[in-house]
């Protein structure tokens, strides 16, 4: 996607690192990605592939004993690793908010919905505990949760999980903000309710004019809301594109086997095409490119230098040295476009 | 909340009649004759038949079992607990007069407990293994694995054999004189400080308060310890919820974020051990007060224990499993206070 506007958040080289007892576990290892306004970008990966904490380095979230040692974190043009704590701490939830995986535990079991609601606008905002409330009720309309007013005196166990993962979303938008990053908001929900929950996240963010990063590791989660697309593995982003490029001629092979281990309805498959092996330690990576003790592809060339990110096409870039062979590949009709 | 709270009292009589019960049964080991003497104010009246037949016939302790419990616990709704030799008075006198000593000990004993521990347990958890959480362990393990009697002694030994500062027993001599004899001190709570301040009387709170600094510091630095490590280990566990990560995501200061997000839940697993903190502190009582002559009930009952008087035990274990009962329903209610969770159930 050509956008010569500037990006609302530009990272560029992220490095966040665990410093544990054992070593070092490079989490997130030379991110560079770009959001625009009213964009949402897709952060695709296995669990443990570092999207998580990437969106925890933005947010300046990380658990000890993680630390993001390098790159830059740009939003509207100002690096938010320069930011003192205070200054950071009025950026969250005001300018970048951020919504959780599983509702049940991110919601605090001792506070009233609405308590935790009108807690995030009389953080940034000058008012009075009333009027907060009464936002908060409103934002609740907004969600669609149903009885609002009723809703505000209760503890997140008396809501059901889709109505928790509602009251979380309100609470996200309470202060209007730019940016959102989803950490999979609907892992934890049935199908039905999955859906619902995306729909209204899209035209909240076309109401509040907000970006969106969703991390996810289920690409049709991707399909139905993303713009652009990020496939993380192992610290790294390996390709990064747009969502129908993704989809319909993607280049790495870790993308192509996600794509394929998929069941799908339409094509008659014998045998689920998983992708071989595990995530490597992230203790011990292996030499070269990451993704080669899983690769079909991989030779030696795989096992000794890790390729660099590099722009294929326009709005297309892959980290891998053997493209041509899985295009070849792709021409045999091995995926048929989604 | 108010359901909650009644059907926690509902069950309260069904508690004290098996607590009972179980006293009884002890009760009703006894051989006849030890079970008499729980009675009698005067050794020789066992020697006169025809009067240990009037006592025996009087408190039914030749009935059969369940009709024997039944006398009994009518007796203990009348107050009736026997004769205490240890005490030379009637049991119920007895608890009457040395139930303000120890409540004295311990309410001052149990404040310093559970505020600083607490307190000193979030912070704990807040500076994790920095050099403030260090220092903070390592008294608390200190005092956590010291014995109470041993602790004691060295504070009686290093309070009152070295420096003289803070005196064993409740009052000094001089003291006493006024505050049981005297004509102008009026004993309104019997609680010596608090009657002392009620009197205007200063002199008379400054010595109570040196008696009683010694037993305060032996009791609260035992328990404080515990505490201190069950708060900190529960923060600990707290920090690391989603839910504070929500909070922080939303832009709440780290002092809300731990008093408001963190603190209340973290309570919630402290408040169930304080319970029975205060509970198990009552045994510390007996040891403190013994090693301190503090003329309270846990003196009174290691004196009795000694004394195989049987009547005073028995009192002193019926006392002190209604504190255990009553105790236990506060903590139930204070549970509900804290977690909106429980009061629904």
């Amino acid at each position: 996607m050509v956008n010569d506007k500037k990006p609302l958040l530009k990272i560029e080289g992220l490095k966040t690192y665990f410093f544990t007892e054992n070593g070092v576990v490079k989490a997130v290892d030379g991110v560079d990605f770009e959001v625009y306004k009213r964009e949402t970008l897709g952060l695709v990966g296995e669990s443990g592939c570092g999207k998580s904490v990437t969106a925890f380095s933005i947010m300046r979230l990380l658990d000890y004993p993680g630390k993001t040692i390098g790159g830059k974190i740009l939003f509207k043009d100002e690096n938010l690793l320069k930011k003192n704590n205070e200054e950071m701490r009025k950026i969250r939830g005001k300018e970048i908010a951020m919504i959780f995986q599983e509702p049940m535990t991110a919601l605090n079991p001792v506070l009233t919905i609405g308590y935790q609601i009108s807690e995030a606008l009389m953080m940034h905002f000058d008012i009075s505990k009333e009027e907060a409330m009464r936002r908060s009720v409103k934002l609740l309309k907004k969600v669609s949760m149903p009885i609002p007013e009723q809703r505000v005196n209760e503890y997140p166990h008396q809501l059901s999980g889709g109505m928790r993962q509602r009251a979380m979303i309100s609470m996200a938008m309470a202060c209007d903000p730019a940016l959102l990053i989803a950490d999979e908001p609907t892992t934890s929900l049935d199908v039905t309710i999955q859906a619902q929950i995306l729909d209204l996240m899209k035209s909240l963010l076309q109401e509040f004019n907000a970006s969106l990063i969703m991390i996810t590791h289920d690409l049709s989660v991707i399909a139905e809301i993303a713009d652009k697309v990020a496939v993380m593995y192992a610290g790294k982003i390996v390709e990064y594109t747009d969502k129908k490029t993704i989809f319909h001629t993607p280049l790495h092979p870790y993308t192509f086997g996600l794509l394929t281990s998929i069941p799908r309805l339409d094509v008659e498959m014998k045998k689920l095409n998983a992708i071989s092996g595990t995530v490597p330690d992230p203790l011990k990576f292996p030499e070269g490119c990451k993704f080669n003790p899983r690769c079909k592809f991989a030779t030696d060339k795989c096992r000794k230098k890790e390729p660099l990110l590099i722009k294929i096409e326009e709005g297309h870039m892959v980290r891998c040295w053997h493209i041509d062979k899985v295009k070849k590949e792709m021409r045999k009709g091995f995926l048929v476009g989604v | 909340m108010i359901a909650y709270i009644i059907r926690r009292l509902l069950l309260l009589p069904i508690i004290l009649i098996g607590v009972t019960f179980l006293i009884f049964c002890m009760f009703s080991l006894l051989s006849p004759m030890e079970r008499l003497a729980t009675y009698v104010n005067d050794p020789s009246t066992l020697k006169n038949p025809q009067a240990a037949e009037r006592i025996i016939e009087k408190y039914h302790l030749n009935d059969p079992f369940p009709l024997g419990y039944i006398q009994w616990v009518k007796r203990i709704a009348k107050f009736d607990l026997g004769w205490s030799q240890a005490a030379n008075q009637p049991v119920w006198d007895a608890i009457c007069q040395r139930f303000p000593a120890t409540l004295e000990l311990v309410i001052y004993s149990i404040v310093p407990v559970i505020l600083v521990g607490i307190w000193l347990g979030v912070i704990s958890a807040v500076h994790h293994n920095d050099i403030i959480d260090q220092s903070i362990r390592v008294t608390a393990i200190v005092g956590w694995s010291l014995p109470t009697f041993i602790f004691g002694l060295l504070v009686l030994f290093v309070f009152y054999g070295i420096l003289g500062w803070l005196p064993p027993g409740r009052l000094s001599t001089w003291a006493q004189d006024i505050v049981y004899t005297g004509t102008n001190f009026h004993s309104y709570t019997h609680l010596v400080t608090i009657d002392a301040l009620l009197n205007g009387n200063i002199p008379i709170f400054v010595d109570a308060l040196r008696h009683l600094c010694a037993p305060i510091i032996t009791l609260s630095y035992v328990y404080w310890a515990f505490l201190l490590r069950i708060a900190r280990s529960s923060m600990l566990d707290t920090l690391r919820k989603d839910y504070i990560r929500t909070a922080r995501a939303k832009g709440v200061d780290e002092h809300t974020v731990i008093h408001k997000h963190a603190e209340r839940n973290a309570l919630i697993p402290v408040v169930t051990i304080a319970g029975m903190l205060i509970i198990g502190m009552l045994g510390g009582v007996v040891v403190a007060e013994t090693v301190f002559t503090y003329p309270g009930l846990g003196f009174w009952a290691a004196t009795a224990a000694q004394q195989l008087d049987y009547g005073s035990v028995i009192g002193f274990a019926l006392l002190f499993a209604l504190i255990m009962v009553v105790g236990n329903l506060v903590v139930d209610v204070s549970y509900a206070f804290i977690d909106p969770r429980v009061r629904l159930e």
